[in-house]
């Protein structure tokens, strides 16, 4: 027996293996350190050719043929009234759905289809929600082209799906005995959900909401369906102005010829990751404040 | 503005609502138990009868006003010059309102400026009378619901009754979106089909609609080019890239790394998902792409363009790592901790355990992480109309320009075409096509996931 152990073969072979091994290892590794390190290459050269674009005239300018008038400010008010909308319809009714089909919903062939479709618009490609916002609010609807209206509302289309995911996940971790206790004390169902499940599950369902809105912030290509794309000269003032987006004002200038302008667009793009950076730490910050482990 | 001041008046008349109600029902209040509801469910109860009912008013309105309007702006003397043709009309009756809306515009149309004053007076009778209108509603539904307010009247179980009509709706807005997806292509496409065949359009290997008039317009209408950019570039390309390294850094992550560094790097990975895609555009189109060409024309490659299907796909798929790697991360997880332990304890190494146990083991769920992978792939648009090119070619070479059903979609959609023309419609076929086929691929992969999770429970 000890023979076998001691002869050179095994001792090769197990060599070998356990090189092999290294080797396994050192290559997971190389993955991780590549895919992080396009990420740091990528944000480098943003940065590189962008940090000297960013200055007060920047921040608070509109759009402009001339880049160095050119600013971001009327893009990102574009972009806070599209948000306004997409929060203002996809919140409410995310939460109101994920309460229904968490805590009410019977266990029909029909629950199963909102089900179905909730899960597969969730992966459902933004363009066809472009294509959709065009077809249904622009066409049939006649309501005004390039308006944060119509881009917030195509948005919260989009949007919402995420919040339901979250928010039933939320809703689920609530411990079944916190239920219990409301119903034993004689609160009606609804009460039990409204006052007691509802604000437990809430830092989750915002950290749902926060990540889910920080993707439509940074979302082009539906809003490119509905016409965002118009030169925009000045800020809008309502949700029915002509507007642009933050994304949509990086993709006009990607396409400009004028050397000033790539300045412009890698600032343009530190302003968009700054915005995204916030609210995700925003999240990160609310999940680990109030998660509660059950 | 007219929606929010309405609106607004809407809740302020709800809200008084509430306060009367309550009030009246704790002067009803005459000791424990001598209501069924307290006063706060009497005053909700009040509320919604008096803003659901204005709501329904305001709706109707809106929707028959415009019509009212437009009746009275023809009856005017003056729209008798109207020329006849129905698009012609609403071009000027276009014009003509927001002339009306902004009397600081200069109208092209002197027709248009003529009409606004009688189209102005039409729009301030009508919006007089939908304000009487949404009065009315609301202090009828408020009078009855004020009736209501007695002692043995259940209001909770009526006011709840309505919360869960509420969750109900908001519930099926879902189904509704799906519903209006599929509704939508499907009409265009239809009028699309008019004119082109669905035969050519599906198996046809010439795609120039810019060409395509009269007789031969089924021949410039072929996608399968379109079709093979997509899949190359995001099914083939991307996933070379996206594969090895996301299944890579998930075994590392879940199998080598300490909580210490998983707990930093895992982020950090996310971060490369949180990226917009127009980012991962323009830095494709900014610095890979030139790389690109410049490796391509060293490497002895004659006149190669900046524009490649390899550049696109290269920054598709690194925007597709993390996605891979947390689909695989959770497949890894879930196989029970017993069936590596006992590989560990037969003497295999940790290597040979992970590939001859685990893996395996999680490989449904992969695969599954990898159709839904692929279907975000090929839907993905940014990064393909700033790197990809405009060209469709059937071509297996990466390096060449190659254009996608997304790029085409854009491209078809973001001229001043008029609407019903068979080139807009195209980008609705071929919207229709990418629904579809993402839609098989996310609901067979969503199906693998939750068998495979339910076989290892």
């Amino acid at each position: 027996m000890s023979s076998t152990f001691q002869s050179e073969a095994f001792g090769k072979r197990l060599a070998r293996r356990h090189a092999a091994e290294r080797r396994f290892r050192l290559l997971g590794l190389g993955a991780i350190v590549l895919s992080l390190a396009f990420l740091a290459l990528l944000l480098f050269i943003m940065l590189r050719n962008g940090l000297s674009g960013i200055s007060w005239q920047f921040l608070t300018g509109s759009d402009s043929t001339d880049p160095a008038l050119a600013g971001v400010w009327g893009a990102t008010k574009g972009s806070l009234l599209t948000m306004l909308v997409t929060l203002a319809i996809s919140f409410p009714l995310g939460v109101l759905a994920a309460i229904y089909l968490e805590e009410f919903a019977p266990r029909t062939r029909w629950i199963e289809w909102v089900e179905v479709s909730i899960n597969n618009l969730a992966a459902v490609p933004s363009i066809i929600f472009g294509l959709l916002g065009l077809a249904v609010f622009i066409n049939t609807f006649q309501l005004p082209r390039s308006a944060p209206l119509v881009g917030g509302l195509t948005l919260a289309l989009m949007t919402m799906p995420v919040i339901v995911i979250s928010g039933r996940n939320a809703i689920k971790a609530v411990p079944p005995s916190i239920r219990d206790a409301a119903l034993a004390v004689g609160a009606s169902e609804v009460q039990t959900v409204f006052h007691h499940v509802l604000p437990l599950a809430l830092p989750g369902i915002l950290t749902g909401t926060i990540i889910g809105m920080a993707r439509a912030l940074g979302e082009t290509a539906p809003l490119l369906m509905i016409g965002m794309r118009a030169f925009v000269a000045s800020p809008p003032d309502g949700l029915t102005d002509p507007s642009s987006v933050l994304p949509m004002q990086i993709f006009l200038w990607s396409d400009e010829i004028d050397k000033g302008f790539v300045v412009n667009t890698s600032a343009a793009i530190i302003v968009l990751l700054v915005f995204l950076l916030a609210m995700n730490a925003l999240a990160i910050y609310l999940r680990n404040k109030f998660e509660v482990r059950w | 503005m007219m929606l929010a001041v309405v609106l607004a008046a809407i809740a302020a008349l709800g809200v008084t609502g509430w306060f009367t109600a309550r009030a009246k029902a704790r002067l009803l209040y005459s000791g424990r138990g001598s209501m069924r509801a307290t006063a706060n469910y009497h005053g909700l109860h009040l509320a919604l009868w008096i803003v659901i009912p204005a709501l329904l008013g305001f709706a109707i309105w809106s929707s028959v006003s415009p019509g009212l309007v437009n009746e009275a702006v023809m009856a005017d003397p003056a729209a008798a010059q109207l020329p006849a043709s129905d698009m012609e009309r609403a071009a000027i009756l276009a014009e003509t309102r927001s002339i009306a809306n902004d009397p600081t515009m200069v109208a092209f149309n002197p027709l248009a400026q003529e009409l606004a004053e009688p189209m102005r007076a039409a729009q301030t009778r009508y919006a007089l009378l939908g304000l009487l209108v949404v009065a009315v509603f609301a202090f009828a539904g408020g009078a009855y619901g004020y009736t209501r307010i007695k002692p043995e009247f259940p209001a909770r179980t009526r006011v709840e009754r309505a919360v869960m009509l509420l969750l109900l709706a908001a519930s099926l807005i879902a189904i509704i979106t799906t519903f209006g997806i599929i509704a939508s292509l499907v009409f265009e496409t239809s009028l699309f089909f008019r004119d082109v065949s669905p035969w050519a359009f599906l198996t046809g290997t010439h795609w120039s609609p810019g060409n395509a008039m009269g007789a031969d317009i089924d021949e410039n209408f072929g996608a399968v080019p379109l079709f093979w950019g997509t899949i190359y570039i995001g099914a083939i390309i991307a996933m070379i890239v996206a594969i090895p390294l996301g299944l890579m850094s998930a075994i590392y992550l879940t199998q080598y790394a300490d909580a210490r560094v998983r707990r930093w790097t895992k982020p950090a990975l996310e971060i490369l998902a949180g990226v917009p895609t127009v980012v991962y555009g323009y830095f494709a189109a900014l610095s890979i792409a030139p790389a690109i060409r410049d490796l391509a024309a060293s490497l002895g490659y004659s006149n190669p363009s900046t524009e490649s299907a390899l550049a696109a796909g290269l920054v598709m798929g690194v925007m597709i790592i993390p996605f891979v790697s947390s689909m695989a991360d959770d497949s890894i997880a879930a196989v029970p901790r017993a069936m590596s332990d006992g590989s560990l304890a037969m003497g295999a190494t940790r290597s040979e355990t992970i590939k001859k146990v685990v893996l395996p083991a999680a490989l449904p769920g992969i695969v599954a992480g990898v159709m839904l992978a692929v279907s975000r792939a090929i839907g993905e648009t940014m990064i393909v109309v700033m790197a990809a090119g405009a060209t469709a070619r059937l071509t297996a070479d990466p390096l060449a320009s190659m254009t996608t059903v997304t790029y085409q979609i854009v491209q078809m959609l973001t001229g001043d075409q008029e609407f019903d023309s068979p080139k807009t419609l195209s980008a609705f076929a071929l919207g229709l096509v990418l629904f579809i086929v993402t839609l098989i691929l996310n609901i067979i992969a969503l199906r693998v996931v939750k068998r495979f999770r339910e076989a290892y429970e």
